[in-house]
């Protein structure tokens, strides 16, 4: 039975939640970056800085449009639009109240996972669409980066899949507020290290950002890119890195819920709830990237299957012993 | 499944795959002359194997301005203008060896006031230098935040350095024989000049004390970080007898373990009544290098505060004739840049101006090492160890 | 304490080599071309002078183009110069050679200091002089098809050419004090 309103009113919830979502993670990155830095742009100028942002949408509207000569036109031009939709789909299924979800489904979990990956290949043929050395090789690093944190990533979650017995994001919530406590301090602590770990590589920031590299390879895939194209994928990136935050806080924070609150009031304060806790999880981000330097290509390929993956593995054996026993 | 791995005969399809070489093309990668890390507009022609580097030939020039034959068109004083901009980052640094090796030639020498003012100064530059490299280094390594710090307390040290000359970069404060009066302080013919601006010992002390904050708050918030260390330690091993070989100098030589700093060995500055250590790195890896500049940057703020100190009072020029002509002869005269040894060959036939003036940059010697550094490292690490050579193209290329 | 104040030192160069100057604190070595690289080795090896500092040379010419032409006639040569120093008490050294305009050319150092290899891309550049078993003795700074050697004396200034020098006043006085003002 599908409703036109319906898939309509799905979709509206999805794109204000999404897009409010990239405009709040780029005033806290912005603002956090110009507090450590004592920049006193975003802090001072304009509303206290709160509309920086649309100074800078403004600012790439204004840019023009480059397709450079070499490029593989079609591909060049599509890439942004790949990632951003592929960021969109993640969006679906984080619930942010136990009725406001785009789609409850039965296999949550997986299909988050697996649509998280896909923006690996927009990256990737933005990179070697670009006809550019250092765009290739941004994308390269990209997709063998995604490759390697996929995994971690993935082995983190069955542990709270594991402790839930279910991978509907809604259900997991639901498992947090009748246990009493979140995952994140109920078993699965290391599981959300390794979570937020492999997440803050799947956003490819600092101290991840090799596909990037500023310093090293001019702009990686977005060397190329410039005006509206640039933005989309600016945007994709804030989007990405909250809906990524969105997807920790439900799964090892609680979600929506927060004790104390009246059950039957959750429609009202459960967005709030979420956002705080997806800002929360934002700002320590914030905090990394404007502190820490960028690993090499091979350390951090050693810590995802040295480190990381062994010990996600680790995680899901207590796990399940844990299961079995109590 | 047993049937088809229990074959014998056939290896396994993985096995089969991984004993193949593929044979691989190298790609030449142009870094530069724009790109964000090459300091301007040095170029490396790189050949790499994906991320392996097999070859680097550096491509100069793009900063070529002839300043060798420039100073043999103009007169002596003339010449501290061009020297200024050779090594923009530390612009009073350039002049002290051109001066000291002129006035060396025509047998004068500065007042004791006027030297301790070229030390002040000199160890000033050197700090402005240091705070670009720190800032700009992290930057390379990828950590973002230390360049605005690094630049918000050079500010401080370039105010200083305004206040004392008239300029930020290129201060031209040095005159043979002494130094110009501070800016705004009137004529020199007028007695009482008041050479130093009013406030100036108590407004260096303050800087000094920020300086010294601003090394500790670096040393907790880069050096601190392990990640800095995993992208620096063991990276970009300058042996010393390479080092020596190819005429690097400065922090770089000290990082690979040799001690030895010009300013213990000069005669025109008064270092030697001033106590303060030579650090000197173990490994002369990127790590050493970068964390012999940030304590180099300690003691040359404690050189400072003695120098205030001990400041003597008396004029700022010794009496030089009006037109300055230098007899003939020729002097090498080098001394501690805050990137290594600089040195001016003054030859003079007696004229107005220099017949021909070598000038030794340490950039130049310094990055000449590259080709032989590079060789095999992976592209990250070549931005690494690039930034830790800490060169300005104006010295490189003059 | 100066670098070549050091009477030991000093000492030591003037009894190993022949013609030894020191002037204006700054100790040089003259030989002849033939013994060029073999007195880098004897430095290197017998004084540990294994700092190679720099490498460059002079142009000596009586009819310049630029500057002044020196004081006294010379027989127009190029003078090839390098300097060494070690690192332990900083004493220095300069070794000076002269060598014909015609067919300049000098055996590379780049055997004895594999540093000399950019210093004398540089001259060779700048004066068009030979280095022989260099390996790859192409242009450093100027363009592939630039021509002419531009620290030669005899090559021009443009900006020179247009306003010369030295002139009796280089600088112009301000409108009002007439055009008597300038050092």
């Amino acid at each position: 039975m599908i409703d036109g309103s319906q898939i309509l009113v799905t979709a509206g919830i999805v794109l204000a939640f999404a897009l409010n979502g990239a405009v709040i993670f780029t005033i806290l990155d912005v603002k956090g970056a110009s507090w450590m830095q004592r920049r006193p742009g975003p802090l001072h100028v304009g509303l206290r800085g709160f509309i920086f942002p649309l100074a800078e949408i403004i600012k790439f509207f204004q840019k023009e449009d480059i397709t450079p000569t070499n490029v593989d036109a079609p591909v060049f031009k599509w890439a942004p639009a790949y990632v951003l939709a592929s960021v969109f789909g993640l969006f679906v299924v984080v619930p942010i109240s136990p009725t406001l979800v785009g789609s409850d489904l039965e296999l949550g979990v997986f299909y988050l996972l697996a649509i998280s990956s896909l923006s690996t290949l927009g990256v990737l043929t933005a990179g070697w669409s670009s006809a550019n050395k250092y765009s290739l090789m941004g994308g390269i690093r990209a997709a063998g980066q995604l490759i390697a944190y996929e995994l971690p990533l993935i082995l983190s979650v069955v542990g709270v899949v594991i402790q839930a017995e279910t991978m509907s994001l809604v259900g997991i919530v639901e498992k947090q507020i009748e246990f009493g406590l979140p995952f994140a301090l109920s078993g699965q602590g290391l599981a959300f290290l390794i979570f937020m770990i492999a997440a803050t590589a799947e956003m490819m920031r600092v101290p991840f950002d090799m596909p990037i590299g500023e310093s090293e390879l001019v702009s990686g895939f977005l060397t190329e890119y410039s005006g509206v194209r640039f933005l989309i994928f600016y945007i994709a990136e804030y989007m990405n890195m909250f809906v990524l935050c969105a997807v920790a806080s439900t799964l090892f924070l609680g979600g929506y819920h927060v004790p104390l609150l009246p059950p039957e009031w959750v429609n009202f304060y459960g967005p709030v709830v979420l956002i705080t806790k997806t800002v929360l999880l934002g700002f320590i981000l914030v905090l990394v990237r404007w502190s820490f330097p960028r690993f090499r290509e091979d350390q951090l390929q050693n810590l995802a299957w040295k480190v990381l993956i062994p010990l996600s593995l680790l995680n899901i054996l207590i796990t399940s012993i844990m299961k079995v026993v109590f | 499944m047993d049937d088809i791995l229990n074959t014998g005969n056939v290896p396994y399809i993985s096995e089969a795959s991984v004993s193949v070489e593929i044979e691989t093309e190298d790609m030449t990668l142009n870094i530069g002359p724009q790109h964000p890390s090459t300091h301007g507009v040095l170029r490396l022609v790189a050949k790499v194997d994906g991320e392996k580097i097999s070859s680097v030939e550096p491509v100069l020039g793009y900063m070529h301005r002839g300043y060798e034959k420039l100073a043999e068109v103009r007169t002596y004083p003339q010449i501290t203008t061009l020297v200024n901009r050779i090594d923009w980052v530390s612009g009073f640094a350039n002049e002290i060896p051109f001066i000291a090796a002129t006035e060396k030639l025509m047998e004068i020498e500065a007042p004791e006031r006027a030297k301790h003012i070229r030390l002040i100064l000199t160890e000033m530059a050197r700090i402005a230098s240091h705070f670009v490299f720190n800032g700009a280094y992290a930057l390379e390594i990828g950590a973002l935040t230390p360049i605005f710090l690094a630049m918000e307390d050079r500010e401080r040290i370039l105010d200083l350095i305004e206040s004392v000359t008239g300029g930020r970069f290129h201060p031209n404060f040095n005159r043979i024989g002494g130094v110009k009066p501070a800016a705004g302080s009137g004529p020199t013919t007028k007695k009482n000049v008041q050479d130093l601006p009013a406030g100036f010992y108590q407004e260096t002390r303050d800087a000094m004390e920020k300086v010294l904050e601003a090394v500790e708050r670096m040393e907790d918030l880069v050096g601190g970080n392990e990640v800095f260390k995993a992208r620096t330690k063991g990276v970009g091993i300058i042996s010393k007898e390479l080092a020596e070989e190819y005429g690097v100098s400065g922090p770089i030589l000290r990082a690979s373990g040799v001690k030895f700093d010009l300013r213990t060995q000069t005669d025109f500055l008064p270092y030697d009544k001033f106590e303060y250590e030579i650090p000197v790195g173990e490994n002369g890896d990127c790590y050493d290098r970068w964390y012999v500049r940030l304590l180099e940057m300690r003691e040359s703020a404690k050189i400072i505060l003695q120098a205030i100190d001990s400041m003597p009072s008396g004029p700022l020029q010794t009496k030089v004739p009006k037109v300055i002509k230098v007899p003939k002869g020729r002097s090498y005269v080098r001394t501690e840049n805050p990137k290594g040894e600089m040195g001016y060959y003054v030859i003079s036939e007696g004229g107005l101006g220099p017949y021909r003036l070598k000038i030794r940059t340490p950039s130049f010697s310094n990055i000449s090492i590259l080709p032989v550094l590079l060789e095999g490292q992976l592209l990250p690490d070549l931005i690494a160890i690039m930034g830790s050579l800490d060169f300005v193209l104006g010295d490189v290329d003059r | 304490m100066n670098p070549s104040s050091n009477a030991e030192f000093i000492e030591s160069i003037s009894t190993r080599f022949s013609n030894v100057e020191n002037e204006f604190d700054t100790l040089k070595i003259k030989v002849k071309p033939e013994e060029w690289v073999e007195t880098a080795k004897i430095l290197k090896e017998e004084f540990q002078l294994t700092y190679f500092s720099w490498l460059s040379a002079i142009d000596w010419e009586n009819e310049v183009s630029v500057g002044d032409p020196p004081k006294e006639s010379v027989s127009p040569h190029f003078e090839i110069v390098f300097c060494l120093s070690e690192s332990i008490e900083g004493n220095i050294v300069l070794v000076s050679t002269e060598i014909e305009k015609e067919d300049a050319m000098i055996p590379s150092l780049i055997e004895v200091f594999a540093g000399s290899n950019w210093h004398e891309r540089e001259a060779y550049e700048m004066f068009g002089i030979e280095f022989n078993n260099h390996p790859n003795l192409t242009k450093m700074y100027l363009p592939d098809d630039y021509e002419g050697n531009p620290m030669l004396k005899s090559f021009e200034l443009i900006s020179r050419e247009v306003k010369p020098w030295p002139g009796e006043v280089d600088v112009e006085g301000m409108p009002e004090n007439g055009s008597k003002e300038g050092n």
